[in-house]
């Protein structure tokens, strides 16, 4: 078959005849049409076999033609595992097959199949484990076996990004149900989103055929379709997967490389149905194909499925497909009917009319194939004697094509995420769901509804509903609706004696395997799913849930109700990583003063989602660095940006009592222009923070707080203000505060050229008092803070003016070779003078007398958050300390969480460890055992490679013990 | 995602909110026992039911309590912490504890 | 004359050097971007544009106090939360919460009435706290046709006409950050006044640039606003 042999008009609704396109599979040329899926333009050229299986490497070829089987999954150049039969043909497009070793066609793998019998399920929990070491051995060669396409690891990532969609009423399947609801809602007013996973609006209208003659899907299509796409109200999604339902109908919806995610005040949906495979004896051949996949050829691709068709069938749409055939201008050599009779008797009278014999109360037992197995050659039709019983003899009959109607399963996925409840209807053999939300409806085969007219029906009254609770519509009376016709086939299973009767294609199990799961005593479905793997394969169970659960209720002595099928989680169908991560957001939060740190060449680092410089300099010459800015800050004068720390205002009546009751520290009476230490514990005594409380006014303190605490300690406070109603306002001004500490014995000196309003001296303005004044002309609030343990300012200004201030200090401090320092430097500085940092030398269970900040805590307050804890811990012995130790400059040095050791036990470990130049010596806070704390003790700490160097402990600081420095 | 109905801005998705842990009367610390207090600070009801609880709004930092049903995961009401706290609570002097207005 | 430059000015929005090719144009006591081309900007407004309002005036007053306070100023005030009101003079107010007012400068004099605002209020017994919104915010200004479907690829609310009509303010998150939106027009032009921590706004303008891309977004200055 050529390309050139396709269907005449009106077959290929999809496909463009005056477009036509060429590609390559597996090295071969082609030629399609725009509209062709891959799949539908090999099977135009006569090439089926399209893929080997999993575990036996049998061929196969296309099996629903919808991109529900696994059967079509090729490799494209840079992305494996594609669906043939979704993937549209492009010009030039380079196709290869997958899984196999050799060639497509002749796999050497394919032995393998011999062997099954020697694979049986659960075969790989179950061999490889002994002898102990075996499984190093098999790994590689079953790694190499397994798995499918190959990744190619020159890919260049895309562009995926994520959208909020906001409607009122989101449609899922755009087939006559979805249509019919979308058009309803969308007259009456509402905002629909109509969501289809085809390329076409229609769904079964599109390829089914609904009566007799013919005639009514297609002007039934036509009128549905004309309608919803011109409608202002009805936006349409096409080739958009809704991949799971999320609570409050919350709908992630993917269309090429974007994922939607939809927010539905109403969702109706009308997923529609899967067309259920029968299965007997390689029923995976190449050629065996559902009755609704070679539908879908003729119709949508105008490809003849077949030379010489036989239909096997357990309800009426089976005689239908087999019209769509001979009309078509396939040979249908036979329809084969489970059943005794169809229920419509007008289809015997249409079938006798074409001269189709057919074999009623029969089945085919086995799909006939000739060596290599690449193609169904016939079928051995068989009486059936018994539940899945067939008479000893049958006949054969040659043919190319075998199409299965054995009935529907419905597409419950997103309404089983919803909280649906499935429950087996043994008059029907059909699932039926219940238990839905409010807000969602469902429409269609979906619900059960096969008969078009009342599945219109439905749609109407479910769309009216949805109406009626967005407010639109009046509630209507119930409709009624005509008797459904049975479409399924109540036991469409005939094992063979020699296998190879697939119930889950992807995973190539044959019914054997699901019963002797349940011999191995896996008797809930859930588990024979995790011990035969049955339904996790890309097609997740489309095709194999209802033989499953039939299978397991029959080897269990169950029903299907009682048995029930697989939780059916998100995602619906395989979604890329790229589509769930979309853009990446990472935001970052950079100073005032940011561009000029990058300008001076900083090193800079993340603190939380802030941007700091590290240190000034490149990375190779980052200890060089560090020790020259702080002998620099030592000596002379150095500059840090200090914005990121918290800051917050807390002003009224009650802002010394906020803060009494906040901080172990006492606040009522903190002298106006001046700083108290703020100490925070948790109700637990833990403490979780920790600033510097600046009182401006009576009724305003400046309170600052961690980088990377400050929003948690805000909403803190917020909470807990939310329960006293105290008088008082909390405002979070971090990030309107730009903040440098200008630190060193020449600090004053600098400050005074640019500040003339505040008196400097250490007299008027002495160490921890606070000023308000103005530098370089800005307003501003200044602190005399000791945290690097020099002479320091740390000056607040708006950060509208925060450059300016930088530029100001650099310039005026030039002649005292002012030099900025970075925050590891400030760490070093820090480290010299013993101050901890909360979070870094404190964890989860720090509390105040192991960090010796018992000075911090005002006893006879009536309450702080924490005080009754810290009591408590106060009152039982100390456990461990945190302590200062040394060690000689030529020791190995201990990093950040390398264990002190106590004996033979761990008793803490170090939480800041550096070499400081200043001390010529390596110097560092633990935390070790009480008894080992006492300055003087040996600390033995375990350092990198093992090895074990022993610390003393000092009374801290480490640098200026009379603090003298910095109260210049 | 789930929908929370903030008093303040409305339904909101849920992930612009911090949970803030169940609502509990905290017991006078003064004057309850170490093992009351300790049960307050570690202990959690944990309850399969309706409960309150603490939630803040994100961006406006806005705490507020919810009802909400732990079986069914449905909030069934929402609403200002004021509803509760009707007063300014103060605490009083160790020496002579007694119990907190809360 | 020469050109103005940012870095004359000691009042500098942090999106200064993204700037670095438009044409400034004065703005109180600092500048702000009049154009970047020499084209007339207006079609660019009306589809999809992004405007640096950080250098315009802004204050925010809260407390039991603050309504009677603007009041008093005369000011009109939303009768709710999470509503805005503009003001005869082109400034805007919004409110926040029960007590919280935000109040957004007018280009018209080039916030000198808002500015006014934050330069006179005193520290009183009165429970009205100034909150000091133009250092704590960046202002970005987004405009044209596009506004609520470039803003529902960063945020999860819903911010169509119909579900977010002229007036309405939304506290939320966008691109991860906590950012307030208040849909007030300029005229006939679709407009959201987007406030966002200022120490963010390098990140979040690039955000917002990257996800008008699709509509033909591009940065403008006020010129064609006025």
């Amino acid at each position: 078959m050529t390309a050139f042999s396709r269907l005449p008009a009106p077959m290929g609704l999809l496909i463009d005849r005056d477009q036509p396109l060429r590609f390559n599979f597996d090295g071969k040329p082609y030629q399609g049409f725009a509209g062709d899926s891959i799949a539908s333009a090999l099977a135009a050229n006569g090439r089926w076999l399209l893929s080997r299986s999993f575990k036996y490497h049998r061929p196969r070829g296309p099996l629903t033609m919808a991109g529900q089987d696994a059967n079509t999954l090729v490799q494209l150049p840079s992305e494996p595992n594609v669906l043939a039969d979704l993937q549209p043909l492009a010009e030039g497009l380079t196709v290869t097959g997958q899984n196999f070793a050799g060639s497509l066609d002749n796999d050497r793998d394919a032995l393998l199949g011999k062997f099954s019998k020697f694979m049986p399920v659960g075969f790989y929990y179950r061999s490889f484990y002994k002898p102990m070491g075996i499984w190093k051995v098999w790994e590689p060669i079953i790694r190499k076996k397994a798995g499918l396409g190959v990744l190619d690891l020159k890919f260049q990532p895309e562009y995926h990004d994520k959208a909020f969609l906001f409607v009122d009423l989101a449609v899922v399947g755009a087939g006559p149900a979805g249509l019919t609801a979308a058009l309803h809602a969308a007259n009456a007013g509402a905002k629909v989103l109509l969501i289809e996973q085809q390329a076409y609006l229609g769904g079964a209208l599109a390829w089914a055929r609904f009566d007799v003659a013919g005639q009514r899907a297609d002007a039934l299509r036509r009128e549905l379709v004309d309608a919803v796409q011109g409608h202002p109200n009805i936006q349409i999604l096409k080739e958009a997967t809704c991949n799971a339902w999320f609570t409050d109908n919350f709908l992630p919806v993917i269309q090429g490389n974007r994922l939607y995610k939809v927010r539905a005040k109403q969702c109706i949906v009308a997923s529609g149905a899967f067309d259920q495979p029968v299965v007997f004896r390689n029923n995976d051949l190449p050629g065996v194909m559902l009755a609704s996949a070679a539908q879908r050829l003729i119709k949508l691709y105008a490809v003849k499925p077949g030379q010489r068709a036989v239909v096997l069938t357990g309800n009426d749409d089976g005689y239908l497909a087999a019209l769509d055939l001979f009309e078509a201008g396939v040979d249908v050599a036979a329809v084969v009917d489970m059943r005794e009779l169809p229920a419509d008797a007008a289809l015997v009278a249409a079938l006798k009319k074409t001269g189709i014999p057919l074999h009623s109360g029969s089945t085919v037992y086995e799909a006939l194939h000739a060596k290599g197995m690449r193609h169904v050659t016939g079928v051995d039709v068989r009486r059936i004697v018994g539940k899945g019983q067939v008479a000893g003899k049958g006949m054969q009959i040659d043919c190319d094509l075998l199409c299965m109607s054995a009935g529907y399963m419905p597409v419950y996925q997103l309404l089983c995420q919803a909280g649906g409840k499935l429950s087996y209807d043994d008059t029907q053999a059909a699932f039926a769901l219940s238990g839905l939300p409010q807000n969602l409806g469902v429409a269609g085969s979906v619900n059960g509804r096969h008969d078009l007219d009342n599945l219109l029906r439905e749609a109407a009254q479910v769309a009216n509903a949805a109406c009626a609770s967005l407010g639109l519509q009046e509630a209507a009376a119930p409709a009624r609706f005509a008797a459904e016709p049975r479409v399924n086939y109540d036991w469409p299973i005939f094992p063979h004696p020699d296998g190879k009767d697939f119930v889950d294609f992807d995973e190539d199990l044959q019914v054997r395997d699901i019963v002797n799961a349940t011999r191995h005593g896996y008797r809930d479905v859930q588990l024979v799913k995790r011990f035969s793997t049955v339904g996790m394969g890309p097609s997740q169970g489309r095709h194999s849930a209802l033989p499953t659960a039939r299978l397991v209720a029959q080897a269990t002595n169950r029903s299907v109700s009682e048995t029930g099928v697989t939780t059916a989680r998100p995602p619906f169908v395989a979604e890329k990583l790229a589509h769930v991560a979309g853009r990446g957001f990472d935001p970052y939060r950079q100073t005032a003063m940011h561009q000029r740190h990058v300008e001076l060449g900083a090193k800079m680092m993340p603190a939380g989602v802030w941007q700091r410089p590290a240190y000034y300099g490149k990375p190779e010459e980052r200890e060089a660095c560090m020790q020259a800015e702080a002998r620099h800050v030592r000596e002379k004068v150095g500059l840090i940006d200090v914005s990121t720390l918290g800051g917050l205002d807390v002003r009224g009546p009650d802002a010394a009592e906020l803060l009494n009751r906040l901080y172990t520290f006492a606040f009522a009476k903190q002298p106006v222009g001046r700083s108290r230490y703020a100490l925070m514990t948790n109700e637990h005594g833990v403490v979780i923070d920790d600033g510097v409380c600046a009182r401006f006014a009576d009724q305003h303190f400046y309170v600052s707080a961690t980088t990377s605490g400050v929003d948690r300690i805000y909403q803190q406070m917020l909470k807990w203000n939310a329960q006293w109603r105290l008088n008082v306002d909390i405002t979070n001004v971090t990030a309107a505060m730009a903040a440098v500490n200008l630190a060193g014995p020449r600090a004053r000196n600098v400050l005074r050229k640019l500040c003339t309003d505040v008196d400097l001296s250490a007299e008027d303005f002495p160490y921890l008092a606070v000023r308000q004044g103005t530098v370089a002309g800005i307003p501003a609030r200044l602190l005399r803070v000791g945290f690097v343990g020099e002479l320091g300012y740390e000056i607040h200004v708006p950060a509208r003016y925060g450059e300016y201030l930088w530029d100001a200090l650099m310039q005026a401090g030039a002649k005292d070779e002012i030099r900025p320092f970075g925050v590891e430097t400030q760490r070093l500085l820090r480290l010299e003078k013993g101050h901890v940092i909360i979070s870094q030398d404190t964890d989860g269970m720090t509390h105040p007398a192991e960090i010796d900040m018992g000075w911090a805590i005002a006893r006879s307050k009536p309450f702080f958050v924490g005080k009754r804890s810290v009591e408590i811990l106060e009152a039982q012995p100390l456990k461990r300390k945190l302590v200062g130790f040394v060690l000689p400059a030529t020791s190995a040095k201990p990093l950040e969480g390398h264990l002190v050791l106590n004996g033979p036990d761990i008793s803490g470990n170090v939480t800041s460890c550096e070499y400081s130049q200043t001390l010529g010596q390596i110097i560092g806070l633990a935390y070790c055992a009480f008894e080992q704390s006492a300055p003087g003790s040996t600390l033995p700490i375990r350092v990198e490679g093992g090895e074990v160097v022993q610390a003393t402990v000092v009374k801290l600081p480490f640098f200026d013990p009379e603090t003298q420095r910095q109260e210049l | 995602m789930k929908i929370m109905p903030c008093p303040l801005n409305g339904p909101r998705n849920i992930s612009e909110f911090t949970y803030g842990g169940e609502f509990k009367q905290m017991p006078d610390p003064a004057t309850c026992s170490d093992a009351d207090w300790a049960d307050y600070v570690f202990n959690s009801d944990n309850r399969a039911g309706l409960v309150v609880e603490w939630w803040m709004h994100n961006a406006s930092s806005y705490w507020f309590l919810a009802e909400r049903h732990t079986v069914t995961d449905e909030i069934v009401r929402t609403f200002d912490p004021k509803e509760i706290f009707t007063r300014r609570v103060d605490f009083a002097a160790p020496a002579q504890a007694r119990e907190a207005t809360v | 004359m020469a050109a103005l430059q940012a870095q004359q000015f000691i009042e500098r929005s942090p999106l200064y050097r993204q700037q670095a090719d438009a044409t400034l144009g004065r703005l109180g006591d600092s500048v702000i971007v009049a154009h970047y081309g020499e084209h007339d900007e207006s079609p660019q407004l009306q589809r999809c544009a992004l405007l640096d309002l950080t250098n315009l005036a802004r204050v925010g007053f809260r407390g039991a106090a603050a309504a009677e306070y603007l009041l008093e100023r005369g000011y009109q005030l939303p009768e709710a939360p999470n509503r805005a009101l503009t003001q005869s003079d082109g400034s805007h107010v919004a409110r926040l919460s029960q007590t919280e007012y935000l109040l957004l400068g007018s280009l018209r004099d080039a916030g000198a009435r808002i500015a006014a605002e934050e330069a006179g209020w005193q520290f009183s017994e009165t429970a009205n706290y100034l909150l000091p919104r133009q250092d704590s915010h960046a202002w970005l200004l987004l405009t044209g046709a596009h506004i609520a479907e470039v803003m529902a690829k960063l945020c999860g609310v819903d911010l169509r006409p119909e579900a977010f009509p002229v007036g309405a303010v939304a506290q939320t998150s966008a691109a991860r950050i906590n950012v307030i939106v208040v849909n007030l027009p300029e005229g006939e032009l679709p407009c959201f006044q987007i406030l966002c921590d200022r120490a963010s706004v390098a990140y979040f303008w690039d955000a917002l640039l990257d996800a008008m891309a699709e509509f033909g977004g591009q940065p403008a200055g006020i010129d064609a606003l006025l």
